[in-house]
C-alpha cells in the first residue's frame, strides 16, 4: 500500500519537542472551543472580504480564505537550510535567465538544459530576447513550493517564477492566528511577516531605471474579476502605491504614464500581476484589453522596469524544472540543497518507456498549467483515465512530465470539528532586488478531504498561518 | 489620484445616496398612503416613480404597490432599485480596496451581505417600516465611516461630491413632482399630511418645523428645501459643498467648466424670487435647475476622469 507519511507534530505519536506546547495548548482548549475560534476566524475572513475565486464551478464564484486553526512550525535551524537552499535555487534561476536573454546563452550551449526545450516553453518570449533587467533580477518574487517526503526530506516540486501569488493570505493569516490563539502565539518566539510590503517596495525601488531618483512603483492588476484580485489590492495597499489597469496607463514617447486626476504622472516600476502575453497588444496579443500598447517598447528602452521579468515562464515551465539543480551547479558550481522530485520526461525516449510502464504508480502533470489543473494521479486513476493518458503522452510528449508520487507530509489540522492529520505543502516567497530576502515561512497549504494529495486553493485546499521560530 | 478611482469613489457615493433616498421615499410614500383613499395610490406611485427618474423604465400596474415596491427595491434589472445600487456601491469599493479604508469597506460589504441574506420581500410585506430604516441607516453608516475612516483626501472629496450632486438632483425632483400636487390637494388636514410627508422624504420634517415653527407654507417649505444653507439637503447646501470640494481638488488660480457651471446654477438658486416664480413657472425653474445640475456631473466628469490628452490616439485600445 502507501510509503509511510512524514508527520508534522509528531514522531511516534508523541509530539515532536517544538510541539509539544502548541498541542498541549490545543487539548487544554478542547475542540468545542477551537471549532468556536475557528467561526470567528471565519466570519473575520468573510467581513473582511478575504476570498478568492474558484475557477470551474458552480457554487459561489468567491469563497472565503479557508485558514487551519493549527498553525505549522518549523524551528530556526530548519529554516537556515530552507532559505540557504532557496535563495541558492533562485540564484541560479536568475542567472539563467539573465544568460539566456541578455548573455551569450552558455547554458545552452553547453547543453545544460536543451535548447529546443527552452525555447519552445509557453513562457519563452523571443519579443523578451535582449531586454536588460536592472541588477539581474528578473525572478523579483519568487514562489518556489516545497514539500516533504516519508523521510522528512524537503523537495522542489515546481517553481513560480511569472505571478506568484498567496503572499497576502501569509499576511492575513498571521493576523487571524494572532486573534484566534493569542495565547499559543505569544509563547512562541516567531519570525515577524508583516514587514512583508516594505520588503517588497525596497526590492522594487532598487530596481528602477537608473534615471529615476524618486521611482514610482505601481502594482498592475487585471481586475476585479481575476481570482488573485484582492491580493492585487492588498499589495498595493501594503506597499502604499497605486494599482493601475491597463486602462489607467498610457505610453508615450517611450515613457509610461498613469492618468491621474492631476493629469499624466510617469511611473517608472511596475509590479505586473498580468501574464505577459497580455502586457502589450502591439508586440503579444493584439486581443488583449489589460495591457498597455507600446509597454514593451518603453521597457526595451529602460524607461521603466517590469517585475518580474518578461519572458520568466522560459525557467519556470515544469519539463525545465527538471533541469534546475544542472543549472546550479553550472551557474553556481554548488550542489542543490534542496532537491528535485525524481522527474522523468516523456520527450526522452528512455524516460517514456519508464513512464509507461509505471503510469499507475506516477503522477502526471502538463507542463504549462498551474493550480493543481489537470493533474493525474497514477495510483488513483482508473483504467479508462489512464488509457487515455496513454495516448495523450504519446501525442504531445513535450507536454507533460511524470514524477515520482510523493507522499506530502501531513500536519496536525483543526478539519469538521475535530483534530485530525492532512496532507501540507509550503510555498515561501523569495524576493530579488539589489538584495536577496526570503519571507520566514510562506504559505502553507493543506489538502482538507482526508487522504487528499492536492492542496491548490483553487482545488479547495485551506491554508495554515506557519511559524518560523527564531531560536 | 487615478482618474478611475476619482470616478468610482464618486459613483460610489452617488449610488448609495441613491439608496438612502429611495428608502426614504418608499417609506414616506408607503406610510402616506395609508392615510391616502385608494384612489389616490396609483398617482402616489406614479410621483413616486417619476421622483426617481424611472417612470417610463416601470412598466407594470401602478395600482399594485408591492409591484412598484419590488421594482423599487428588489430588481436587479432596474439599476436604480436599492439592491442594484447597493451591488455596483460594494463593486466598486471592491476595486477600490487599496483606496478606501478598510472600514469603509466592510461596511460596504456587511450592507451587501446582509442585503443578500434578507427575505427583503416578506420584509417588506410584514414590516416594511424596519427594512426602509434599516437601509436608510446601513447607508449612513457608509457615510459615516467614510468621514471618520478615511482621509479627508482627493478621494474622500469624490465620493462627498458625488453624494452631494445626487442629493441635489433628487430634492430638486422632489420639488418638482410633488410641489403642484400639493399645492392642488384639497382639505387642510390632508394638505398638512401631505406637506409633511413631502419635509418627511427628505428627512427635513423636524428641521423645518424648528425653524419655522409649525406653520407648514408651500412658499416657506419651498425656500427651505432650495435655499437653506445649513440643511443638509438643501439644494443650496449641495452645491455650496459641491462647490467646496472642487476648489480643493482644484488649482486657485484657474476657473474649471466644473466651477463655471457650479458657480451660475448656485448663484440662480440663491438669487432666485420663489414668490414670484411659484406664481409664474416654478416647474419650468426646477426642470432647468436638473439640468444644469446633471451638466456640473458632466462637466466633472471631463475634467477628471475622461479628459482627452494628446496621448490619446490610443484611446480606443486603451479603454
Amino acid at each position: 500500500m502507501h510509503a509511510p507519511v512524514f508527520s508534522e507534530a509528531y514522531a511516534d505519536d508523541a509530539p515532536r519537542p517544538h510541539y509539544r506546547e502548541l498541542v498541549e495548548r490545543l487539548e487544554k482548549l478542547g475542540t468545542e472551543e477551537l471549532e468556536r475560534r475557528s467561526r470567528l476566524v471565519e466570519s473575520t475572513f468573510r467581513t473582511l472580504g478575504i476570498t478568492f475565486a474558484v475557477t470551474g464551478r458552480e457554487e459561489g464564484l468567491e469563497r472565503t480564505w479557508p485558514m487551519d486553526l493549527v498553525p505549522r512550525i518549523i524551528p530556526a535551524a530548519e529554516w537556515a537550510t530552507i532559505e540557504a537552499g532557496l535563495k541558492q535555487r533562485v540564484r541560479a534561476l536568475n542567472l539563467f535567465l539573465e544568460d539566456l536573454y541578455v548573455g551569450p546563452q552558455a547554458a545552452l550551449a553547453e547543453g545544460v538544459a536543451p535548447r529546443w526545450l527552452v525555447e519552445s516553453a509557453d513562457g519563452y518570449l523571443r519579443q523578451a530576447q535582449g531586454i536588460e533587467a536592472p541588477e539581474g533580477a528578473r525572478c523579483v518574487v519568487a514562489g518556489i513550493d516545497l514539500i516533504r517526503d516519508s523521510e522528512g526530506v524537503y523537495r522542489v516540486l515546481e517553481d513560480n517564477l511569472r505571478v506568484p501569488s498567496g503572499i497576502s493570505y501569509v499576511l492575513e493569516n498571521r493576523v487571524a492566528m494572532t486573534r484566534a490563539l493569542p495565547t499559543a502565539f505569544a509563547n512562541h518566539d516567531v519570525r515577524p511577516v508583516n514587514h512583508y510590503g516594505a520588503m517588497l517596495l525596497t526590492a522594487l525601488r532598487s530596481i528602477a531605471p537608473p534615471a529615476s531618483s524618486d521611482p514610482t512603483v505601481v502594482v498592475l492588476t487585471p481586475g476585479i474579476a481575476n481570482s488573485a484580485y484582492f491580493e492585487h489590492a492588498f499589495l498595493a495597499r501594503q506597499m502604499g502605491v497605486e494599482l493601475v489597469e491597463g486602462r489607467d496607463l498610457v505610453v508615450e514617447d517611450h515613457v509610461l504614464y498613469m492618468r491621474t486626476t492631476r493629469g499624466l504622472h510617469r511611473v517608472d516600476v511596475v509590479y505586473s500581476r498580468v501574464g505577459d502575453e497580455f502586457l502589450d497588444p502591439v508586440v503579444f496579443r493584439a486581443d488583449s484589453l489589460l495591457g498597455v500598447p507600446g509597454l514593451l517598447t518603453a521597457y526595451r528602452a529602460k524607461n521603466l522596469t517590469i517585475a518580474n521579468a518578461v519572458g520568466n515562464g522560459a525557467a519556470d515551465d515544469k519539463a525545465v524544472y527538471a533541469y534546475v539543480p544542472d543549472m546550479i551547479r553550472f551557474f553556481l558550481a554548488e550542489e542543490p540543497i534542496l532537491p528535485n522530485v525524481t522527474t522523468y520526461l516523456p520527450w526522452n525516449p528512455q524516460d517514456m518507456t519508464l513512464i509507461l510502464d509505471r503510469l499507475d504508480e506516477l503522477v502526471v502533470k502538463p507542463v504549462a498549467e498551474a493550480g493543481g489543473y489537470g493533474i493525474v494521479i497514477g495510483a488513483d486513476a482508473d483504467r479508462q483515465t489512464l488509457d487515455r493518458l496513454r495516448r495523450t503522452l504519446l501525442d504531445n510528449p513535450r507536454g507533460y512530465i511524470a514524477q515520482e508520487t510523493i507522499q506530502l507530509s501531513t500536519h496536525l489540522s483543526f478539519v469538521d470539528g475535530k483534530l485530525a492529520e492532512r496532507h501540507i505543502d509550503l510555498r515561501p516567497f523569495v524576493l530579488t532586488g539589489s538584495q536577496m530576502e526570503v519571507v520566514p515561512g510562506g504559505l502553507t497549504r493543506v489538502a482538507l478531504p482526508e487522504g487528499s494529495l492536492i492542496v491548490n486553493s483553487s482545488q479547495g485546499g485551506g491554508s495554515k498561518d506557519t511559524w518560523v521560530l527564531e531560536v | 489620484m487615478l482618474s478611475r478611482h476619482a470616478e468610482d469613489l464618486y459613483w460610489t457615493g452617488r449610488y448609495i445616496e441613491r439608496a438612502e433616498d429611495t428608502a426614504r421615499l418608499l417609506d414616506v410614500t408607503y406610510h402616506g398612503m395609508l392615510e391616502w383613499s385608494d384612489k389616490d395610490v396609483p398617482q402616489a406611485q406614479r410621483d413616486l416613480l417619476e421622483v426617481l427618474f424611472l417612470d417610463e423604465t416601470f412598466d407594470g400596474d401602478l395600482s399594485d404597490t408591492a409591484a412598484v415596491t419590488e421594482f423599487l427595491v428588489l430588481d436587479t434589472d432596474n439599476p436604480g432599485s436599492i439592491t442594484a445600487a447597493v451591488e455596483r456601491a460594494r463593486l466598486n469599493a471592491r476595486g477600490l480596496r487599496d483606496r478606501i479604508s478598510s472600514e469603509l469597506w466592510e461596511a460596504i460589504n456587511t450592507f451587501y451581505l446582509d442585503l443578500r441574506a434578507r427575505d427583503l420581500r416578506a420584509d417588506i410585506e410584514r414590516q416594511p417600516y424596519q427594512v426602509y430604516r434599516w437601509v436608510r441607516n446601513a447607508c449612513q453608516t457608509v457615510t459615516g465611516v467614510a468621514a471618520e475612516t478615511m482621509p479627508h483626501d482627493d478621494g474622500y472629496r469624490f465620493l462627498v461630491m458625488g453624494r452631494l450632486l445626487e442629493r441635489a438632483e433628487m430634492t430638486c425632483r422632489l420639488l418638482d413632482v410633488r410641489y403642484h400636487r400639493l399645492v392642488d390637494s384639497g382639505g387642510a388636514a390632508t394638505a398638512f399630511n401631505r406637506w409633511a410627508a413631502l419635509l418627511k422624504s427628505v428627512s427635513a420634517y423636524e428641521a423645518y418645523l424648528k425653524e419655522y415653527r409649525a406653520a407648514v407654507d408651500p412658499i416657506k417649505m419651498l425656500s427651505f428645501l432650495l435655499l437653506s444653507p445649513n440643511f443638509p439637503r438643501s439644494v443650496r447646501y449641495c452645491l455650496r459643498g459641491t462647490e467646496e470640494q472642487l476648489a480643493e481638488l482644484l488649482e486657485p488660480d484657474r476657473l474649471t467648466d466644473a466651477q463655471r457651471l457650479l458657480g451660475m446654477v448656485g448663484a440662480k438658486v440663491e438669487y432666485c424670487d420663489i414668490d414670484s416664480l411659484v406664481n409664474a413657472d416654478l416647474g419650468g425653474f426646477l426642470d432647468e435647475l436638473q439640468r444644469d445640475i446633471s451638466q456640473v456631473g458632466v462637466a466633472i466628469d471631463r475634467h477628471f476622469f475622461h479628459h482627452a490628452t494628446d496621448l490619446d490616439l490610443h484611446f480606443y485600445i486603451s479603454r
